[in-house]
């Protein structure tokens, strides 16, 4: 046991409200956990040291304004939060769902949120429960059966040097409906900050998902998306990780149906000393599911990536089909990728395939485009960047798209000239 | 415009090209033929500066450049242009990003202000069409999924943007049906202006049906063995490379 973690229990035993059942049930599993070591999997290319002998500062109330980093063109109801609640608002809550922040639920709403807080995540994730314990802030937003929300919903969690935050998401879309939820994260400021999102995706449901996990420098991220898909239903979600002192996603997503998909398609890109680690695992429990996975990372510098993309095959999930590909680009000498993609296959009838490379630019390429009278460095950069562009032009929001395409460029850039 | 003074080069060290000379001006059409693994494709290559082509002796100066001296990238900014056999798929990059980028550097190069989105898309789409592909091809990734006829289409696009001063058509003709044929042939003579040069390697004589050279000549071990008008390649469509003796016939089959 940590230091830090013997102080999340504290403060999760002391909080007394509403959600005190699930905070109760969370630290006492929290007290029961093994701190992690790098002898431990799920940690073993990402150590804790810098969380081990933090000390538990909730934010308070902020007191400047803090608005999350605009997207040009997107027309979005979006919410910030900075200091554990909102720091601005834009756009009005799409009409035809409910919308509801933890902190103005009714008692109807809590109930609702306390049936769903934690169905959907799994229990051993450490950071998961820590939000659990400690969750100050959240939003609940249910979609009624067979309603088409065009609006997208963006939740940003702004990093703050005025203490840590834990933000929590529940969506709950019914069968046939379908919505998009754009979440961020940003700052640098030196923080802890966990954001758990859980969503229910009812039978041919439809989610449009984003998960960008733009934390630098001092701010630490441990954030999790969990996916409960049923029949027939669609998820599409999009990342992208910078890298920070510790940055760490998880994404957990199960087939609670059949012929439901996900596509999953994930980018990084990492300089300096940045770590990020990308920890996803599909629970195929059902048959004639279809997973499509893709990640994509550039990593600069003396830079730290981290994936582990593992596809879990139950024994009856036949027909299933499975492909996860993780690509990797190294910039240094000195920058690491550990990547490892796991298939566990227990069905005989299925289709799946597995990979990871860490590329290199072809030769012919670029003697194309020098050919050209494009500058070396220049082509260099269309080359790399190339690599990933590929995936933000699949981001079925061109808004998002294009401004994704520009942040990352110009990040790239930045990497390249150092 | 391009003078080629004995040059000897080499890759792996294995000598390819053994004492070339060839003199071009301005305006002119060069057929370069000769059986397989004369050096016809490592004589662009050379010129355009691959890493790994070695040039050991002689000398190549376009337009009084001494272009051995140079980059890849500045050959092309002084005027080159290679035309691939087979163009390379570079997805993730757009072709319209590409051509962006390419015909820019070259209007830096000549002090000219860079075009703007709008007028660098009416230029691409009239190039475009003459070449007869489908506008949403500048949208897709550089050569990515292209048909062979497509690729040679997207080159010779290139050429009609960039408006190099020598082109080198590397086997331009090859893969292509009669109708693919047409446009690449028209796309080359909508060039010739008089003042661009050109030099056109081919394996067949049909080409040359279709681009009407001022000189033919075959290589042959890494050298220019003989030299003539566009009859030429005519005598070599009827009798093959006999006349270069009994080996080139066999590398031949």
């Amino acid at each position: 046991m940590s230091q830090w973690l013997s102080e999340v229990i504290a403060e999760g035993q002391r909080q007394n409200d509403w959600l005190s059942g699930n905070r109760q049930q969370a630290t006492a599993a929290l007290a029961n956990v093994k701190w992690p070591v790098r002898r431990q999997e799920a940690w073993r290319f990402t150590p804790l040291v810098p969380v081990e002998k933090r000390t538990v500062s909730l934010a308070g109330p902020s007191e400047q304004q803090s608005t999350a980093p605009a997207i040009d063109g997107l027309d979005a109801y979006s919410l910030s939060f900075t200091g554990n609640q909102v720091s601005d608002e834009q756009g009005q809550v799409p009409e035809g769902l409910t919308f509801t922040l933890f902190s103005k639920a009714d008692e109807a709403q809590q109930a609702s949120i306390q049936a769903l807080l934690g169905q959907v995540k799994p229990s051993h994730h450490l950071f998961g429960q820590v939000n659990d314990a400690l969750l100050t802030e959240g939003v609940y937003i249910h979609v009624p059966a067979n309603t088409v929300i065009d609006t997208p919903i963006r939740l940003t969690q702004l990093a703050a040097s005025a203490g840590d935050q834990h933000l929590r998401v529940l969506v709950h879309i019914e069968a046939g409906a379908k919505v998009s939820v754009i979440e961020d994260g940003f700052g640098d400021a030196d923080s802890l900050n966990t954001f758990v999102s859980e969503y229910v995706l009812e039978a041919q449901a439809e989610l449009e998902h984003y998960r960008f996990a733009m934390y630098t420098q001092h701010a630490m991220h441990v954030g999790s998306c969990h996916f409960k898909v049923a029949e027939k239903a669609q998820l599409t979600s999009n990342i992208v990780g910078y890298g920070s002192v510790l940055s760490r996603l998880d994404v957990d997503v199960e087939y609670t149906g059949e012929f439901a998909n996900a596509n999953l398609n994930a980018i990084y890109l990492l300089a300096e000393g940045e770590l990020f680690d990308l920890h996803s695992t599909i629970e195929h429990a059902v048959p004639n599911c279809t997973t499509e996975e893709n990640a994509r990372g550039i990593v600069g510098d003396r830079a730290k990536a981290v994936f582990n993309g593992r596809i879990h095959i139950h024994r009856d999930a036949q027909k299933t089909l499975a492909e996860l590909n993780n690509r990797n680009l190294l910039l240094s000498r000195r920058a690491v990728v550990n990547t490892k993609p796991e298939l566990e296959i227990y069905a005989d009838d299925v289709r799946c395939a597995h990979g990871a490379t860490v590329a290199e630019i072809e030769e012919k390429a670029l003697y194309y485009l020098l050919t050209r009278g494009i500058s070396r460095s220049q082509a260099l950069i269309m080359l790399n960047f190339g690599f990933i562009q590929e995936l933000i032009t699949q981001i079925p929001n061109a808004a998002v798209s294009d401004w994704l395409l520009h942040r990352l460029r110009e990040r790239f850039v930045s990497m390249e000239v150092k | 415009m391009l003078s080629i003074n004995n040059l000897h080069a080499s890759v792996e060290e294995k000598q390819i090209i053994k004492g070339l000379n060839l003199e071009i001006k301005p305006g002119e059409v060069h057929a370069i033929m000769g059986p397989n693994g004369a050096g016809k494709s490592t004589l662009g290559y050379v010129l355009s500066g691959r890493d790994g082509y070695e040039v050991n002796d002689g000398s190549a100066t376009l337009n009084g450049k001494d272009l051995l001296e140079l980059e890849v990238e500045e050959r092309a900014r002084e005027g080159l242009f290679l035309a691939f056999q087979y163009p390379v798929e570079i997805p993730g990059v757009s072709n319209m990003e590409f051509l962006k980028e390419s015909v820019n550097a070259l209007r830096e190069h000549r002090g000219e202000e860079p075009l703007t989105a709008a007028e660098f898309l009416k230029k691409a789409k009239a190039a475009c069409k003459q070449v007869q592909l489908p506008l949403d091809f500048l949208k897709r990734g550089v050569n990515e999924g292209f048909s062979g006829g497509e690729k040679k289409r997207n080159e010779i696009m290139q050429m009609i943007l960039l408006e190099p001063s020598l082109c080198i058509l590397d086997e331009s003709d090859s893969g292509l049906d009669v109708d693919a044929l047409q446009v690449v042939a028209d796309g080359v003579n909508s060039q010739r202006d008089g003042e661009r040069s050109f030099i056109v390697v081919t394996h067949y004589q049909r080409l040359l049906d279709y681009i009407k050279p001022d000189f033919v000549h075959i290589l042959a071990d890494g050298k220019i063995v003989k030299s003539g008008d566009a009859s030429l390649a005519l005598e070599v469509e009827k009798s093959g490379y006999a006349f270069l003796g009994k080996a080139y016939e066999e590398s031949e089959a």
